[in-house]
Formats: C-alpha cells, structure tokens, sequence
C-alpha cells in the first residue's frame, strides 16, 4: 500500500472512538482470533468443571457398595457366574450331543424356514392385497349365503324380504369382481414365487445339496397354495427329528444327569447369597435415602412455604417432619455378612464334591460323536481348574472382607480407567469402567486406519507426481468432496446397504476361511471400521498431498539429474522426505476417526463388552461400542450433576487427552522433521 | 413481496406522495403481512412432552383425531424419552407430560418442593412382545429362560431348543422406558448382560431380528407387524390384546398433569382416555385400550 493511499484512507475512516478504520479492521480479525481462543479455554474450563465431580463420587459410590456389603456379596457371586457359564458350556455339549443324529434334518428345516422368510419377501406386496381380496370375498359369499337361508326359511314380513333380495345381486357382484382378481393375485404370487426360488438371491448362506434344495423349493411352492397345513415334506422332517431326539434321550440319560447334577450343584451357593443380596440392597438404599433426606426434608419444607392451602401446609410440614436423618445400620448388617463367611466356604466345600462327582459321571470327549459337543466339552474341562482356583479366591477374599475398610483412592481411579464393565441405570450398582468402550474405539480407528492409509497414501501420491493436470482437477476435488458428506448419511448407508452387503458376501460359502466370517451381526466393528475409513481419506489424502508438495523442487530435480528413474526418485527421496507430514497426517486422520460420533453410534452395534480378542483378526465381526458413542447415547437421559452425567464427561474428558495428544504429536513430527526439509 | 406492498401503497395515494409517505406506506404494509399469521394462529396451543412410546405414534395421531373431532386446538408434541415428561412439567414447558414407565419419588419430590402436585392419569396398556426371526424354529420361552438370555447366562439357542447358534441379544439403549421396565418385568430386576447390544429404537432392533436369524429382542406392540419376525408366547401365554394382563411382560401407560387438568388440557385428556373414536385409535396404534 503506497503511503498516499493510506492517508487518505486512515483520512476517511477517523470517527468510531478515535480509531482509523484500519485499526478498527485490524482489532476486529484480532478480536475474531482470541475469541476462538477464549472460546475454546471456556470449552476445556467446562470439562474439567464437570468431570471433576466424577473422581470424588465415584469414590464415595464405592465406598458405599463396600460398606453396604455388595462388594461381599459381588465376591460370593464369582462363584455363580463362573458356575452358569461352565453350565452353559455343558448344556450347549449336550444339546449339540442329543441333536448329532439329526443335524442335517434340523439344518433343513432351519433352511427351509429362512428361504420361505425371503420368497415371503418378494411377494409381500400383491399377499397383502390378496389377502385383503380374500376377506372381502369371504364376507360378501357368508352375507350372501345368510340372506339367501333366510330367504328360504319361513315367513318373512315383506319389507325385510324385499330388502334381502335387493341386496343379492349386490353381494354376488362382489364376488363375481373378486373372484377373478383372486386368481389373477394367486397366479402373480405362485410366478413371483417360482421366480424368486430360481433365482440365487434367496438361497444365500443355505448350504444345500441340489436334491435338498430342490425338496425344499417344492414344499415353499406348495406352502404358498396351502397356506392352512404344512406341507408333508416339512412335517416328515419335524417328525424324524422329533422321533431321533426321543431316540438319543434314554442313551444320553447319564449326560444328562451329570450335566443336571453340575447344574444343580449351585443351588446352596445361591440360596446362601439371595439373602445377602436383599439386605445389601436394602442398606445401600437406606444409605441412599439418609444422604438425600437432608434435601427431601428442605424440599417439603420449602413446599409447605409455596402453598397457600393450610391443610396442604400441615400435611407437608408432617411428612417433613417424618423424614428420618440418621446414619443406615452399617455396622450391625455387617456382623450378620461376616457371620456368612463360614457358611460360605462351607457350601463351597459342598460345591467342589459335587462338581467332581458330576464331572466323573461326565461321558469321556472321544464318546461323543458330535464336533460341536466335543468341543464345548473340551472347553469345559479346560476351563474347570481355573474355576476352582476362582473359587479359592472368592472364599479368601470373603474372609479378608472388611466393610469399613478405606476404599483407596487410586483403585477407585483405576476402576474407572481399566474396569471392564460399564453398566448405568443398574438396579444393584453402577459401574464405570472405561475399557469396554476404549477398546472399542481403538479397534474401530486402528481397521479405519489399515484400511485407509494406503489408499489416501496412494492417491496423494499419484495426484501429487504423476496426474496430469486434468486428473488432478478431477480427483482432489472428488476426494475433497467425501467430506461434505453428512456422517449420520454415512451412517445410514451403513445399516442398510453396506451391513447387509458384507453379511451377504460373508455367507458364501468359498469365504468361510476369512477370520471372522460368516458374519452374525450386520452392525459390527469391521462395518463402521470401513466407513469410518471412508471418512478419514479426505483428511489424510490432503494433508499428504501437501506434505508432498512441500518437498523442494530442488531434490527430484537432482535425482532425476543423477540418472534415477521417476518411480525412484518419488519411492526413493520424495516420499522419505515428507515421511514426516505423511505420519502428521495419519495422526490428524486418527484424531479425525476417534472423535466421529454418528457412524459409530449407528453402525458398531451398541455391545459394551471388550471385544473377544482370543478369536484373532475374527474380533471385527463383533459388535463393540464407543466412547463417543456412549456420550451420544447417554447425555440425553441423564439428570444434570448425577455421578453417570459425570462419568460421560470423563470419557469426554478421556477422548479431549487423546485428540490433544494427538494433534501435539503430529505438530512435534512436523516441526522436529521439517528442518531437513527446507 | 416488497414490490408488490409497495404497488399497493402507491395506487392508493395520490401519485403527488413524496418519498417519506411511500416509505411508511411500505413499513405498513409489511406490518400487516407479518401480523397475519400471529392473528391465525390464536387458537389454543397445547404442549406435550415425554416418552417416544406414546410420543412417536398414539398421542400425535389421538391429536389429529381430536382435532377432526372439532375441536379447534393445535398441538407441539416432543418425544425424547420419559424423563423428560417430568422435567418439562415442572418447568412449565408442558401442559401433560407422558411416560411409559410411573414416576419415581425422586421426581415426584422435585413437584412437591416447587408447591405442585403431580398427577397420574392411566393412557393405555402396552404389552412388551419378545420376538426372534421368522426362521427360529422356537416358539415359546418362559420367564426364566428369557432372564437367562437377556441377562447373558443362556448364550446358545440350543439350550433353549432351538439349532446350535450364538443368540444376539437386542435391546434399547438405556434412556428408554422399555429398557427398564422389560428389566423389571422380564428379567427379576437383574443387569442385562454386557453381550447384550444396544440400539436407538423399537424400529431397529426389530430390523435386526427381522434379519439374523438368530436374533432375539423386544418391541411394542405397534412394532410386531414388521417384516421377518415373529412373537414368542411367554410361559404359554400368547402375544393377545385380550389377555394383556396374563402375559407376563405387559404395563401401563401414564400421562401425567401438575394438578388436575382445566381447560384444553382437561378436555383433551378425559377425551383421550374414555371416548371410543379415542380407544380405536389406540387400538390402530397397536396399544391396548383401558377397558371401561
């Protein structure tokens, strides 16, 4: 800007509280910048402020569920829970077991129920519609047949004659109309149904043979012409494996016994625990309501202020009045936890005899015949000693059980950060444990990632050394574009297109070597790892490309000038050369994925369970849940200051640590590595 | 819009109007086009806020209803869980709340100390139908068994007589009145278990069942009709309007007023609750109605 110019502009512009207009500009893009800045203080201020309740609360929540006695009944509990699910195992082996002989007869049945679910499918439209004409024409063909009985039948006073056999023609032109369009529905449906089983769609995940398949297209076309009886082919089937259960029960009976023994075994445990479970309960709510009294009393009585009716005064001042402030009985429900413990240990005596006399009477694994039982029996055996030693440690722990003992806390912190369970609007207690959802959303932004990379990579890459120009303007806008795409969009597109693709694909039967495949569920982890994917390529595409770019001119020239070909000089000393924005930019793409919320809330399947990891790279078939996830789920209910509206800032809290740390180290890399750069 | 006001300011004056009365001509003009639709819309607003049980299909059609009926109000119905019935009433924000589980005393202190009472008024019965997919060969479960799966101690379909396969357990997410009150009539007040999934609504679970086969879940009775699925009886008692109290897993649904409702509120609400074009659109809805 010359200087005369700017005289006559700062000339102009004198008036507003002394400032030149360039001033006046100037302050406002400065103010416009440390507003951001003090907007996003007032961001970080309001999570702490909010998440810093959670620690002390959660700590006193613990330290009532000791006190109370729910941690000793918690601990009684290890033995029943690890119990059930041995019993699980055994039963499932048994049944696998007792279904051996008519597996594949159940196999069909199962078939022929899901194909007919899908031909139903195809011609839900013109059923609907027929069944509608079939009402109609029933009712028009009963009213006729009324009118015409009464007609026959004896004297009639005239008038009512009249109008019966007025109504007649109407009724019979009714069903003269129908009738044709009944069978023309009738034909439309048995085509739609012939068509429908000739084709792949429907049979998808069945794994029949011709001569099944066959049976069963046969016995569906039947089904649809008479809906009322099953079809001989299918009560055949039900009767042959109804008559080979009957057959299998007597010779399994020693399994049977055994496995109800084992089950049954839990019983005295059980029955020890109900009643320390009522009164635990009952304290904690005791507890509960002494905490709150103080306010329930301040609360009616601050009714009986507002009111104007002195009957209602009475009434509340009264019930302030009867509202009891005193401390729950600790102390003496303790005596009667500690008084359990004998018997406890006890009932786990009994318990262990039990189980190993169920266990002996256990036919060996060789005798089974079925794979399936084999191995939940396997698995069984397998899993029996740690039981026992888990029974060990419930008995020790119940003995060291104090309920006045300090509850630490640090432990209350790590029950926070490392606890598997997150279980909210429980009836017994609420935990807090992050894992399940930290998993959760690192699972999903590590396969977002896998999967993304090379392809942002890639295209950078090309866009950046070998497109020419009109490729170039072709596809970084294209890619640019992902970006616009509204994620609840995404998410959409996810349940219904691609959840469903990938449970198709996974159900062919030459894919069954993928870990993990067929898929159960259509929402699962390896689903909104994709999407999320998809959404994390603009981001890394971009910022690679201008990673790219910021190489110097200089160093392909001199590459290519000491004889490398152009494909050595990009693998060579372009791409090392940027590595350090391109990792800056996969940071920014995994800060970028773990903080999307409306994928994830839809499409991962809402499991707040730590993924099962034994099943290898399988794990992405499962349902997960995420920390972002949950806070979108759960804000919205919670009353404003409680302990669970505390916790979601936590995880808030949690996920800020993680994009701030993030970013940061991406903005260390870009720093440390770019005075190599230039 | 401008232009035309302003035409209509011009033809009506003497063409010798200098600038200064064209101008407030034209802010008239305006004036009287942005009072119109105030003026319409003087007819009684009534504000209903709650459960999305009653929120997303019964009250928004009772209200079109009632309306056909002759009855010349409008209505703003929120739907974003039952919690929210009650903080809306105590706010002021509503004049009837609904919820599909009853009030807690917590809630109902928050109404004393503010010197309102709050009152419950029965809407309907709604049955909680437990449903798996069409091809699960399974068609009755008992109390216990359906405990057992909901809370993870059954994971496997054979142990309930069906095909081997691991059960998919659905359920609603944590904000919704069904999921405690399934908790509290189907599984003895017990967690759900953490294999357990999610999701945001009656629709989708019954989508996920309607399509894995080995999926189990539960929906309103509105929602038994979707594709793919089909109702389990409980304990021998079948899915039955008739029989609603039988079956183990039904409830009552509430609305609730601060005092006893006057007015709109009070007219609209007796007419909701007793009159027979009312019961039949409960019916439709997929609710059963009270019986009188």
């Amino acid at each position: 800007m010359d200087s005369g110019k700017q005289r006559r502009f700062a000339k102009r512009g004198k008036g507003f509280l002394g400032l030149t207009r360039a001033d006046a500009i100037r302050y406002f893009f400065g103010g416009n910048a440390s507003l951001a800045i003090f907007i996003l203080l007032l961001i970080c201020v309001f999570l702490f402020k909010e998440a810093a309740g959670f620690l002390p609360g959660h700590h006193a929540g613990l330290t009532k569920w000791r006190r109370s006695g729910q941690e000793f009944v918690d601990i009684l509990n290890v033995a029943v829970d690890g119990h059930t699910r041995l019993g699980s195992a055994l039963n499932i082996g048994y049944f696998a077991e007792l279904n051996a002989t008519s597996k594949a007869e159940q196999q069909q049945l199962f078939s022929y129920r899901a194909v007919l679910q899908r031909v139903k499918g195809t011609v839900r439209g013109p059923a609907g519609r027929l069944k509608k004409l079939l009402k109609e024409f029933t009712e028009a063909g009963e009213k006729l047949a009324e009118a015409e009985q009464d007609l026959a039948g004896a004297d009639l006073d005239p008038a009512r004659q009249a109008s019966l056999r007025a109504a007649l023609p109407g009724y019979r032109a009714v069903i003269a109309e129908v009738e044709p369009r009944i069978a023309m529905l009738e034909e439309r449906i048995a085509e739609g149904v012939a068509e429908a089983l000739a084709g792949d769609e429907v049979w998808e995940g069945q794994n029949l043979v011709a001569d099944d398949r066959e049976a069963v297209a046969e016995a569906i076309c039947d089904q649809f012409e008479a809906a009322e009886q099953k079809h001989p082919w299918v009560a055949g089937l039900e009767d042959f494996v109804r008559e080979k259960k009957a057959e299998r029960t007597p010779q399994l009976a020693g399994f049977k016994e055994a496995v109800t023994a084992f089950r049954n075994a839990i019983r005295p445990v059980k029955d020890l625990i109900s009643p320390l479970r009522e009164a635990a309960s009952e304290l904690k709510q005791q507890a509960i309501a002494a905490e709150s009294a103080p306010k329930r009393k301040a609360a009616l009585l601050a009714g009986a202020e507002a009111t104007n009716d002195l009957a209602e005064r009475a009434r509340k001042l009264a019930a302030a009045e009867a509202v009891v402030v005193a401390a729950p009985p600790y102390d003496e429900v303790a005596e009667g936890f500690y008084a359990e413990t004998a018997a406890f240990e006890a009932v786990v005596a009994d318990l262990r005899k039990e189980i190993d006399a169920a266990v002996e009477a256990l036919p060996a694994t060789g005798e089974l015949a079925d794979p399936s039982a084999r191995e939940n029996l396997e698995r069984f055996r397998n899993s029996l000693a740690d039981y026992r030693e888990s029974l060990d440690r419930a008995v020790a722990r119940a003995k060291d059980w104090r309920h006045d003992e300090p509850y630490p806390q640090v432990k209350s912190f790590l029950v926070f950060l490392i606890g598997k369970e997150w279980i909210t609007n429980s009836s017994w207690h609420d935990f807090y444990g992050l894992m399940p959802l930290f998993t959760g959303s690192l699972l999903i932004s590590m396969i977002a990632l896998v999967v993304s990379v090379p392809f942002a990579l890639g295209a950078a890459i090309y866009v950046n050394q070998m497109a020419s120009r009109r490729e170039q303007n072709l596809i970084k806008p294209a890619i640019e574009f992902i970006q616009a795409i509204p994620s609840v969009v995404l998410g959409f597109f996810g349940i219904m297109v691609l959840g469903t693709l990938l449970r198709d694909v996974s159900q062919v039967s030459w894919l069954a070597w993928v870990p993990g495949f067929p898929l159960q569920e259509r929402l699962n982890i390896l689903n909104a790892g994709l999407l999320l994917a998809f959404m994390a390529v603009p981001t890394i595409f971009t910022l690679c490309e201008d990673a790219l770019n910021n190489v110097p001119q200089a160093y392909a020239s001199g590459a290519l000038a000491l004889g490398a070909t152009r494909m050595q000089t990009i693998l060579r000393i372009i791409v090392p050369t940027a590595l350090s924005g391109i990792i800056a930019a996969v940071l920014l793409g995994f800060g970028r994925i773990i903080g999307e919320t409306m994928v994830v809330l839809l499409v991962a399947g809402g499991k707040i369970q730590i993924p099962d990891f034994s099943k290898g790279i399988g794990v992405v078939g499962e349902a997960a849940h995420t920390m972002t996830g949950i806070i979108a789920q759960e804000t919205g209910e919670v009353d404003r200051g409680s302990l669970h509206w505390r916790a979601l800032f936590m995880v808030g809290l949690v996920l800020f640590s993680i994009s701030l740390a993030v970013n940061w180290g991406a903005q260390i890399i870009l720093r440390r590595f770019q005075r190599h750069g230039t | 819009m401008m232009k035309g006001a302003h035409q209509w300011g011009a033809t009506n004056h003497q063409p010798q109007l200098n600038n200064k009365m064209k101008k407030r001509n034209v802010l008239l003009s305006l004036l009287v086009i942005l009072a119109l639709p105030g003026l319409a819309s003087a007819q009684y607003k009534l504000m209903i806020k709650g459960s999305d049980t009653l929120g997303a299909k019964l009250v928004p059609q009772l209200a079109e209803a009632y309306k056909e009926a002759g009855n010349d109000v409008s209505f703003e119905i929120t739907a974003e869980g039952s919690s929210t019935c009650f903080t809306n009433l105590l706010a002021g924000t509503s004049e009837l709340g609904m919820s599909s589980r009853g009030h807690k005393d917590k809630e109902a202190d928050k109404f004393t100390a503010a010197g309102k009472e709050l009152v419950q008024h029965v809407a309907a019965w709604d049955m909680i139908a437990v449903i798996v997919n069409e091809a699960c060969p399974v068609d009755d479960l008992s109390l216990e068994q359906i405990e057992g799966i909901f809370t993870g101690d059954i994971t496997d379909w054979s142990e309930v007589g069906g095909p081997a396969g691991e059960i998919s357990a659905y359920t609603r997410n944590t904000s919704s009145g069904t999921y405690k009150t399934f908790q509290e009539l189907a599984m003895n007040k017990r967690d759900y278990g953490s294999n357990t999934q999610k999701m945001a609504g009656n629709e989708q679970i019954a989508q996920e069942v309607g399509t894995n086969p080995n999926g189990i879940g539960y929906v309103g009775l509105a929602y038994t009709k979707a594709e793919g699925i089909k109702c389990l009886s409980v304990d021998g008692n079948e899915v039955d309007p008739a029989k609603v109290a039988d079956y183990p897993v039904s409830r009552q649904l509430y609305y609730y007023s601060v005092g006893q409702p006057e007015g709109e509120a009070g007219k609209f609400l007796a007419w909701a609750t007793s009159a027979a074009a009312a019961g039949k659109v409960v019916e439709r809805v997929g609710f059963i109605p009270l019986k009188k």
